[in-house]
Order: C-alpha cells, then sequence, then structure tokens
C-alpha cells in the first residue's frame, strides 16, 4: 500500500513538475523537441507490454500509432471534438486493432507474428490511402483550436504528453509487478510450460496486446494537432517502428524503466542529431547503438547496472 | 547522505543545470550582423534529388549577394536543416530556426507535404512565409503573407493539365477520346481533378479513367487496357517511379495515341533523361524550365546556370538544374528585391511589398495574386524531339525539350501525331 501511494506521489510530482515547465514559458523548442521525445516514451513504454514482458516482437507499431492519429483526424473532421475525446477514442480504437492482433496469436508465433504485425502497417495504410475523407493520399491540414492553455497549442500538447507518460510508465510498472507481469514472463520463457502450469495465457497475451494498443493510439491520437499536417507517408513512418524496438532494447525490455531511459536516450540523441549533424547520421547512430546494445549489453542499460552493481 | 547518493544528486543537478544554461545562454549567442535566413530542407529521404539541388541554388544567391556587398549592407547567412522529407520533423525545425538560432527571414522547403506543417507555425507568428513548390497549400488558411514560387497560378489543380489539352484541342484532325490514369497518390490526385474538368471543357470523350496503387511494378496490363480503348489522347499524372515504368511498358505494348503525357514527374531530371533516351521523342509533358532561347532570355539566369552547373559536380547533385534550381533561387532573389526595397526586415512589410510589385527574376517576371500564388500560371508544355541516345550533353541546348506552350515562350512546333516523333 504504502508502495503505491509512492508511486502515485511520483507520479503526480512528475505532472506537477511538466505542468510548471509548460507554465514557465522557457524557449518554445524545448516543447517541441520534448513532446517527440516524450512521445516516445509513450510508444516505447506501450511496445515494451507485449514486445518485453510477453516476447511477442510487433513491428506493427505505426499501425497502432497511425490508427491514433487518424482516429482524431476523423473525430476532428465529423465533430471538432476537444482533445481529451481525440486521446480516449484512439486509445479505444487502437486498443480493439490490439484486441485483434492479440487473437492472431492463437496461430502465429514468434517470427511469424512479426512479419503479420508488419503486414498489418501496410494493410492500414492502404486503406487510409483510399479513404478521400481523412485527407487520402494527399493529407490533410488540420487547424488547431484557438486559445489554448499556456499559450501557445504546442506547450500544452507538452504538457499533455507528461501526463500521458506517466500514465503509460504507471500502466506498465504495474504489470509488471503483478501477477499478470510475473504470467507474461513465464509465457515469453515457454508458452506450453506456462499454460501446463495454468497460467491463462491466451488471456494474458490477449490484454497485453489490448493495453498495448490502447498506449500506442493514445501516443498518436495528439499527433494531428503537432504537425497540423497528416498524411499516410509520414504517420505510418517505418521510423516508429524501429525506434519502438531499438528504445526498449537499449534500455533494457525486462523494467518499466528500460523504455523510458531508452527513449529519453535515443530520442535526445535523434533530436540533437537533427538540428546539429546530417539526419543520414541519425538514423545511422539507431542502427550502431541497436547492434552494439545486442552484441555487448543484451539487457540494456538495465541489464547492465544490474550486472555492475551485482558485482 | 551516503556518498553515492550524494554524487547522484550532483550529476542530476549539473545535467538539469547545463540545460538550463543551454535554454537562457542561446539568444545571447546571437550575432547582431548577417542576416539570417533559415529553413528545412530535404537532404535524405524521398524527395532529396531535388531538395539539394533546391539548396545549392540557394546558396548561390546568398554568395552572389555577399559578393555584391550583402543585403543592407549585412551579409546573408543561411540557417538549415535536413527535414528527412518528413512533415513530422518541420515543427521541431522551424520552432529551433526561430526560437533559438533567432533567424530573420524564414522560406520553406521543397514540397507540398513539407510546406503544409510550416503554415500554422508562419500564421501564429505572423511571418512572411515564401513557399518552394507546393500545391494549393493556402487555399485552406487563405493567409495573406504567403508566396509560392511555383508557376501554377490561380487554379492549381487544372494547371498541370491546360497547356495539354489545349495543345490537344488544336490539332488537326482533331482527337475525339481521352484516356486518362494516374497513381493513388497526392500530386497525381489533384492532376487527375483537373483534367477531368477540361476534358469536358473541352468537349473530349473519355474512354479511360483509371488509378493505380503507387507500389506498383509491372505497368504493362495498365498500358494494355488503355491501348484496348484505341484513345487519342493518353494523360498520365504519375511520380518519378511510375513515369518511367509507364514509357517504358508504352514502347513494349506498342501504345500509338495521337498526344501522350501530360502530368509526368521525373521525365525533367537529368537522371531520368539520361537513362530513358529516345524513348522520350514525341511525349508532350509539363515542364517549368527548358534551355530554349525563349526561357534564356530572362536576365541572370545564364550566369546562374554556369554557376550552378560547375558547383553541381563537385557536389553530386543534379548535374543540368534545369527543373527546380532556378525557381529556388528565384525565390530568394524575390525575397532580396524585397528587403532591399523596403530597407526592412520587418515581415508586415515585407509581406505588403511582395503583394504589391512584380518582380524580375531568373525566371522571368514573377507577381504574386490569389493565395500567393503567381498571378498568371505559367506551366509549360514542352515536346521531346530527336533524342538520339543516352548523353547528358545533348540536353543542355536547345532544341530537345521544344517549349510548344504558352504561346509567348513558345520555341517551336509540335510533332503530330505521337507516332510521327516516336522514332
Amino acid at each position: 500500500m504504502a508502495r503505491s501511494t509512492r508511486t502515485l506521489l511520483v507520479g503526480l510530482a512528475v505532472v506537477g513538475a511538466g505542468i510548471l515547465l509548460a507554465a514557465l514559458r522557457v524557449n518554445p523548442y524545448v516543447y517541441f523537441a520534448g513532446y517527440v521525445i516524450l512521445q516516445y516514451v509513450v510508444i516505447a513504454t506501450a511496445w515494451n507490454i507485449l514486445g518485453g514482458y510477453a516476447g511477442y516482437v510487433n513491428f506493427g507499431t505505426p499501425a497502432f500509432f497511425a490508427l491514433g492519429a487518424y482516429t482524431a483526424v476523423f473525430l476532428i473532421q465529423s465533430t471538432r471534438a476537444p482533445l481529451p475525446v481525440l486521446i480516449l477514442a484512439g486509445g479505444l480504437v487502437s486498443g480493439l486493432l490490439g484486441l485483434g492482433i492479440g487473437y492472431l496469436t492463437l496461430r502465429l508465433r514468434g517470427v511469424f507474428f512479426s512479419i503479420a504485425t508488419l503486414a498489418l502497417s501496410i494493410v492500414l495504410q492502404t486503406m487510409i490511402i483510399n479513404w478521400e475523407y481523412v485527407g487520402g493520399s494527399r493529407g490533410l491540414s488540420v487547424i488547431r483550436p484557438s486559445g489554448p492553455p499556456f499559450g501557445s497549442y504546442v506547450t500544452f500538447l507538452f504538457a499533455v504528453m507528461v501526463l500521458l507518460s506517466v500514465v503509460a510508465v504507471t500502466v506498465a510498472r504495474f504489470i509488471e509487478r503483478s501477477w499478470v507481469g510475473r504470467g507474461l514472463a513465464a509465457l515469453r520463457d515457454n508458452e506450453e510450460a506456462a499454460e501446463c502450469m495454468g497460467v491463462p495465457t491466451l488471456r494474458l497475451k490477449l490484454f497485453a496486446t489490448t493495453v498495448s494498443g490502447v498506449l500506442l493510439g493514445v501516443a498518436g491520437a495528439p499527433f494531428p494537432y503537432y504537425v497540423t499536417f497528416v498524411e499516410p507517408t509520414s504517420a505510418f513512418n517505418l521510423d516508429y517502428a524501429v525506434n519502438a524496438l531499438a528504445m526498449p532494447m537499449i534500455g533494457g525490455t525486462t523494467s518499466w524503466v528500460g523504455p523510458v531511459i531508452g527513449a529519453v536516450l535515443l530520442g535526445t540523441a535523434q533530436q540533437l542529431a537533427t538540428v546539429t549533424i546530417s539526419s543520414e547520421m541519425n538514423l545511422f547512430i539507431v542502427g550502431v547503438v541497436l547492434v552494439a546494445f545486442v552484441v555487448l549489453a543484451p539487457e540494456g542499460i538495465v541489464g547492465l547496472v544490474r550486472r555492475v552493481r551485482g558485482r | 547522505m551516503k556518498p553515492q547518493r550524494i554524487r547522484r544528486w550532483a550529476l542530476t543537478g549539473g545535467v538539469i543545470g547545463a540545460l538550463v544554461l543551454a535554454g537562457l545562454g542561446a539568444p545571447t549567442a546571437r550575432a547582431a550582423e548577417p542576416i539570417r535566413i533559415g529553413f528545412g530542407m530535404a537532404l535524405t529521404g524521398g524527395l532529396s534529388a531535388n531538395g539539394k539541388p533546391a539548396l545549392l541554388a540557394v546558396q548561390i544567391w546568398k554568395d552572389d549577394v555577399n559578393k555584391r556587398g550583402g543585403l543592407l549592407g549585412r551579409p546573408v547567412e543561411l540557417v538549415y536543416y535536413d527535414d528527412q522529407t518528413n512533415p513530422a520533423t518541420v515543427p521541431g525545425i522551424y520552432t529551433k530556426l526561430l526560437d533559438v538560432d533567432k533567424v530573420d527571414l524564414v522560406i520553406s522547403g521543397y514540397g507540398t507535404n513539407l510546406i503544409a506543417p510550416l503554415m500554422p507555425i508562419a500564421m501564429e507568428r505572423k511571418l512572411t512565409i515564401m513557399g518552394m513548390f507546393g500545391l494549393a497549400n493556402n487555399e485552406k488558411y487563405q493567409y495573406p503573407n504567403y508566396f509560392q514560387i511555383q508557376p501554377a497560378g490561380p487554379d492549381p489543380q487544372t494547371s498541370t493539365a491546360i497547356g495539354f489539352f489545349e495543345l490537344a484541342a488544336k490539332q488537326t484532325p482533331r482527337p475525339q477520346t481521352v484516356a486518362i490514369v494516374g497513381a493513388d497518390a497526392e500530386y497525381p490526385q489533384n492532376a487527375l481533378v483537373g483534367a477531368r474538368e477540361l476534358i469536358k471543357k473541352f468537349g473530349f470523350k473519355t474512354v479511360y479513367d483509371r488509378t493505380y496503387p503507387p507500389s506498383t511494378v509491372d505497368y504493362t496490363p495498365i498500358v494494355r487496357a488503355i491501348k484496348a480503348t484505341n484513345a487519342d489522347i493518353v494523360f498520365v499524372a504519375s511520380y518519378p517511379p511510375d513515369s518511367v515504368g509507364m514509357l517504358r511498358a508504352a514502347h513494349e505494348v506498342g501504345l500509338q495515341p495521337k498526344i501522350f503525357g501530360g502530368g509526368m514527374v521525373g521525365l525533367q531530371f537529368t537522371s531520368v533523361m539520361t537513362s530513358m533516351g529516345p524513348m522520350l521523342n514525341g511525349v508532350v509533358n509539363y515542364d517549368f524550365w527548358a534551355p530554349e532561347p525563349t526561357m534564356l532570355a530572362f536576365p541572370g539566369i545564364k550566369e546562374f546556370l554556369k554557376e550552378y552547373q560547375a558547383r553541381a559536380e563537385k557536389a553530386g547533385v543534379d548535374p543540368l538544374g534545369y527543373y527546380l534550381p532556378p525557381y529556388s533561387y528565384a525565390l530568394v532573389q524575390v525575397l532580396g528585391q524585397a528587403v532591399e526595397a523596403t530597407k526592412s526586415l520587418d515581415q508586415q512589410k515585407l509581406a505588403d511589398y511582395l503583394r504589391a510589385t512584380e518582380f524580375n527574376t531568373v525566371v522571368g517576371k514573377v507577381k504574386f495574386g490569389k493565395n500567393g500564388e503567381w498571378a498568371k500560371g505559367r506551366t509549360l508544355m514542352v515536346q521531346y524531339q530527336k533524342v538520339h541516345g543516352t548523353g547528358i550533353d545533348q540536353f543542355r541546348g536547345p532544341g530537345k525539350k521544344v517549349v510548344l506552350y504558352p504561346e509567348e515562350l513558345k520555341s517551336g512546333a509540335i510533332v503530330y501525331p505521337y507516332s510521327a516523333a516516336k522514332n
């Protein structure tokens, strides 16, 4: 009890700090860059619930992210719904897709599951390309609501993203420490053995894919208001798939801190690289760091720290 | 506290302190002297083959201006970042330019999708913004301080096709039936909408109207279907990979319409011209610039191209630079002229001047009109003629890409029908 209270307090403190930072109105660039990094914290955390805890590698991150974004676009187009509604709806729709993908795991495992999720992304992108109402292949400009809190809409989005990251990380931490997390760990190591021991593998997998889907959709929902122009190629960008996988790998997949560390490190490095060196280097950095970690520290930074401490 | 914990806190404090200092320190690093122009540009990703030449053109302008003593007596400096052809990077890049680098003026990156996310930023801060080759970016916003250099004119949707169908309508015997085809993507869809409007206007009969997915690899079934309709006019709206695919398939299948081409992006690029060679003969296609005497008459263009071609070789970008670079140069030329004339960097004064003035540039006289587009469209229709082999040097001079439209820039006669020019 005391432990969960402390978690709650830490979470609230982070949200408070985020709001304070937003209210301070420092250099606006901080909010723009911060938004992208926090968005990756949510994405990496969400990916890790399925990929890290349950061991089902999902290459379809762009599908879930873009579905969240396009749900928001649809609602903006049809009803001009407020941001909280967009986020909830984005999470709901992506969560349903996650549930559907969960049933796929009945028949598909390992690399076959990964290929199926990759295909999912392409199928969804083709559907969006042919759906004129949300911009189709041409893309759609989204006009932000006027009079946002903190004076600027992106500052407001930054504060919202702080909140969403805290929620995502709290959910991940809760799953990890509960019987659900232990069950997922068991099925990651050996699904048949886990089933024999009485772990409800299908229910747990459905739970993991759904929660992961919800969080990815939630990360995508504010995206239209951030870029103000949504088109399929950038919404379904493969970068999201690569980063969602690379960030937890670098941070460490077994613990909730792993994706956060990975997202903050890699996200910040990418933001800095974009405005300092050329971006060809940008992708190169991700590649080199990923290979280095897989070879030298397969359990990520968290594993590395644990090993050093254990000595 | 344990020493370990103290060290950890000191480290965290140090990092936060450094970040705060970096944030505070940025404005003081601002140099008072040079005029800084900021932009994002596609230096990697899908549009980089055009983004790099565009950057080179802007750099040449900067050097030209600085050789003459700069703007308002101050040297010009460029601050640019790679947008990776990804619209999602644009908000971050321009905020960095405006709030950290403190640039005085901004221009857009290359292409419609990279201009779109810049519009709200420009409007929020009331900036004067120059757009580089965007199609109808301002139609939704109608922002008065946006100016766009692609000569599409006030009606961007029909601008690609108008010359093509006007030419077709003038030929004898007059063609009757039309086949239109294009990719499921942003530009081709726009061009097809315009084409349908023009077909109605000129009273042609549509016998084929289909689109194909951008990932298509084999174009022969599409071309066979078009051939089966026996259409007199074949209008294609395509991006570079499919332009090449369609043209190859047309030759394989032996497509023989009376007039062929229209809105094929990519045929203008040097790399495509030198790989397609004689297959281009007879194609009537849109273009923005060709080394014809009528286009070389504009002041400064020859000097610009000489400089560009010398530097392009070293930079490893498009060696001829006939499509986008003259317009990229003209874009900053216009902005520079506005700064000189108003003797100011005030965004509103610049916009007022840009709206009211006719500019003399390397691509001719530029006057902005509705939505910041050219007051009068000037998309060229050219026909490839007498292309032999795949050598690059033949494309340097006139006669290979003859300008047929508009009338005032016409440099030769159309070879009609298509089959007569084919070989």
